[in-house]
């Protein structure tokens, strides 16, 4: 990024009217009227402001997020080297009872995982049936109602979650992990002593569904919205219903979208702590059951929350290295987005066609009209989306 | 409030702190029964006391503020319960609090720490508050006494439906569905749960061989946050049973529990756990003044007690760097342990008060914090 921009003649036009009011102006720009050449501008004082604020506010998030996982490495690192047998912090209260730091971690890494996976198996498959139907097949008056309401669902305080986690959803789910259990107990995720209190990691990723479906539904949403309009009705034309309409010009040309989005919801998920500290009983080991009152693995984020009270010394380090090792999957998590999106994003091949496209759709049917303007205005926020 | 008269009619002779102490100090050796004076706040007193710690004792913090502050307008007390009792000592150590208030008595290792602040003197822990561990449940129609041998069974989960025959020998007469068992504990770090297993483990050392401490030790059990979690899951669960600070069980019923060795079972109530109290603690200090209180659980055995009283301290140095400080936080703790200030607490918080010879020697440690 520069300060000096080229610019078309126009603009330039307009700037040097106004930069002869503004004599501090420094002079390497072309002189006025020098034809069609492309004429440089220099800064003006506001520019250069506005250009501080901008880099500096990029900048500022380098510094606190390198700010962040230094504290962690810092404040963790004593934890992580001791010996939790011998060490008399260590091998006391919460941290008792382990051999190192990894043994520790271990299982609530795994817990973590578990229970984000169990979210977006439950959340993803809604909240992409909720943007299909908001984006192709609710007359516009509903999706708009219904759109604003999914995205003040993203405004619910977590604890709120939780509380409803423990009086609506806890009790609610008891029949079905009964039922589940009975039925279905050799199957190890179902199996073991099903829980009388409902107090399980299986209550706690319905209510983590809950939480992540307004990020994969909005993002998902814009992204159908983006499907260029004459694919779709290319699609149509050949005959196909609205369903094969979807899977063939929707869904492949959105499904990088939709990955990224579902990730984006992971890493909501990852982090989520009040409403798993509230929901799950936990216990720190590796467990697969999900309908259980004494094996649901515990998550790092609640695991903290937790703990973190009667902590002390060596401990509240051992517990910010947990923090350290879910900094690191979050990371991990947005990498691998990162990384899906790339490969397997179609943008960078389809944008410039859908851009020669457009205007002739715009002009072939006036109807489309406000179909594409949508696409345009979503175009840039799907891209400032995809690369955050 | 009815403390004010109290403490306003005993006001006239004295105004200082100190003096206050002192007189504290010399009561229990003129009377037999010793009535820890009523202290007297100092009007003029003014500053801010920063303190954290226990949870547990949020509620009596936030009525012995309330009726600290009304006497000294001048100071404001800022109590933090959200650090917890770890957190509170922690942040004493690092000297951003006057006192911690703590479950637990500081570690030999942390007292050793608490030197670089409080000078060679060290750390005071005083116990000022005071209640019971109670035994919840959820088992609609049943009056349910259980046995400490029975009770360390059903929290290791080695019974575990009601109609076990241990429980039906602890409640003859009664009738006992065939419920599966539901133990909840405390999924967070807490006092209740140290309290706890260390009555578990000293009353029933060949049941319950778990680790003592604030995390509970066995796996299986049913997990809660905080002890509004354990009273909610209990409440909700038809055979839960799960045990919660007394003060914070609302509508719950609570078990009564056998005494000793005894065959008597006694519900929880403010006065057996001040007996309680009274009878098991053995001092153990840790340096001139300390009243670290050990509790022996086997000692419980008389009927007029119940079986897991819960005691909560405040930390503090003997020596404060400011001595401004020092007189606020001495006549802030001198309240707390006065007869009016356990009044209070019983009356907010549904504490219990802490017997009368201990509170004297609460003034008496006190008297030596400068």
């Amino acid at each position: 990024m520069s300060t000096n921009k080229t610019v078309s003649r126009p603009n330039a036009g307009l700037s040097a009217n106004t930069t002869t009011a503004a004599p501090h102006t420094t002079g390497s720009r072309s002189p006025q009227g020098a034809g069609p050449a492309r004429v440089k501008i220099t800064s003006r004082p506001a520019d250069r402001v506005f250009f501080g604020l901008s880099i500096g506010s990029a900048g500022l998030i380098i510094v606190i997020l390198a700010a962040v996982a230094l504290f962690l490495i810092i404040q963790a690192v004593p934890a992580i080297t001791a010996n939790w047998r011998t060490n008399a912090n260590l091998s006391q209260g919460p941290t008792s009872g382990y051999a190192d730091f990894w043994a520790y971690v271990g299982p609530l890494m795994w817990g973590t995982l578990w229970a984000s996976a169990i979210a977006l198996v439950i959340g993803a498959p809604i909240a992409i049936g909720i943007a299909l139907f908001i984006s192709h097949y609710a007359p516009r008056r509903v999706a708009g109602v219904l759109g604003y309401l999914i995205d003040l669902l993203a405004a619910v305080p977590s604890i709120v979650f939780g509380l409803w986690g423990i009086i609506v959803i806890r009790p609610l789910l008891l029949p079905l992990s009964a039922w589940l259990n009975h039925n279905l107990g050799w199957i190890p995720i179902f199996g073991g002593t099903a829980s009388t209190t409902g107090s399980t990691i299986l209550a706690g990723a319905v209510v983590l569904a809950v939480m992540i479906l307004p990020i994969i539904s909005s993002i998902s949403r814009e992204i159908f919205l983006q499907t260029p309009r004459l694919n779709e009705e290319a699609a149509l034309a050949l005959g196909a219903t609205k369903w094969e309409m979807i899977t063939l010009a929707v869904l492949p040309y959105a499904r990088s979208g939709v990955v990224s989005a579902t990730l984006l919801g992971l890493g909501r998920a990852l982090g989520e702590t009040m409403a798993i500290a509230l929901i799950i009983s936990p216990s720190i080991q590796v467990s697969w059951r999900i309908l259980t009152e004494g094996e649901n693995s515990q998550t790092i984020a609640a695991n903290i929350a937790l703990n973190f009270q009667v902590a002390d010394g060596l401990q509240r380090q051992a517990l910010i290295g947990t923090g350290l090792m879910l900094f690191v999957i979050s990371l991990g998590v947005n990498m691998i987005a990162r990384v899906i999106v790339v490969r397997t994003g179609p943008q960078a091949t389809r944008k410039p066609k859908r851009k020669r496209v457009e205007p002739a759709a715009s002009a072939a049917t006036p109807a489309s009209t406000a179909g594409v303007g949508r696409v345009d205005v979503s175009i840039s926020d799907h891209h400032e989306g995809a690369q955050s | 409030m009815k403390f004010k008269n109290l403490a306003g009619a005993s006001a006239i002779a004295l105004t200082a702190v100190i003096a206050l102490s002192s007189c504290a100090a010399t009561t229990p050796t003129a009377t037999p029964t010793p009535t820890a004076a009523a202290v007297v706040i100092d009007p003029t007193l003014k500053g801010i006391i920063t303190a954290g710690g226990s949870s547990a004792q949020s509620n009596a913090q936030t009525a012995w503020t309330a009726a600290f502050v009304a006497q000294a307008a001048g100071v404001t007390i800022n109590y933090d319960k959200s650090q917890g009792s770890g957190g509170g000592v922690t942040n004493w150590l690092a000297g951003s609090y006057d006192f911690a208030g703590s479950d637990s008595a500081l570690s030999a290792d942390n007292q050793t720490k608490s030197q670089a602040n409080c000078g060679a003197g060290g750390a005071l822990n005083l116990p000022t508050y005071l209640s019971g561990v109670a035994i919840v449940y959820n088992l609609p129609g049943v009056d349910l006494k259980l046995s400490s041998a029975t009770l360390a069974k059903i929290f290791t989960l080695q019974i575990t439906t009601w109609n076990d025959p241990a429980i039906a020998a602890d409640n003859a007469g009664a009738t006992l569905p065939a419920t599966p068992i539901t133990a909840v504990t405390r999924s967070d770090g807490s006092g209740t749960t140290a309290n706890f297993t260390s009555y578990l483990s000293q009353v029933q050392p060949t049941i319950f061989t778990q680790t003592v401490g604030s995390k509970w030790p066995v796996a299986g059990t049913s997990g809660q946050q905080g002890g509004s979690g354990v009273v909610n899951t209990v409440k909700a669960g038809v055979g839960a049973i799960g045990y919660a600070d007394h003060s914070s069980i609302g509508t719950l019923t609570a078990a009564a529990v056998q005494v000793g060795t005894s065959k008597d079972f006694v519900a929880y109530s403010p006065d057996g756990a001040t007996n309680a109290f009274d009878i098991a603690a053995v001092a153990a200090p840790t340096t001139a003044g300390d009243l670290t209180k050990k509790i022996d659980y086997t000692k419980i055995t008389d009927k007029a007690s119940y079986a897991i009283p819960l005691l909560s301290y405040q930390i503090l140095c003997t020596t404060f760097k400011d001595p401004a400080q020092a007189k606020l936080a001495k006549a802030y703790i001198g309240f707390i342990g006065s007869d009016i200030g356990q009044k209070v607490a019983a009356k907010n918080a549904g504490s219990a008060p802490i017997p009368a010879s201990i509170l004297a020697d609460i003034q008496k440690s006190l008297a030596l914090v400068k």
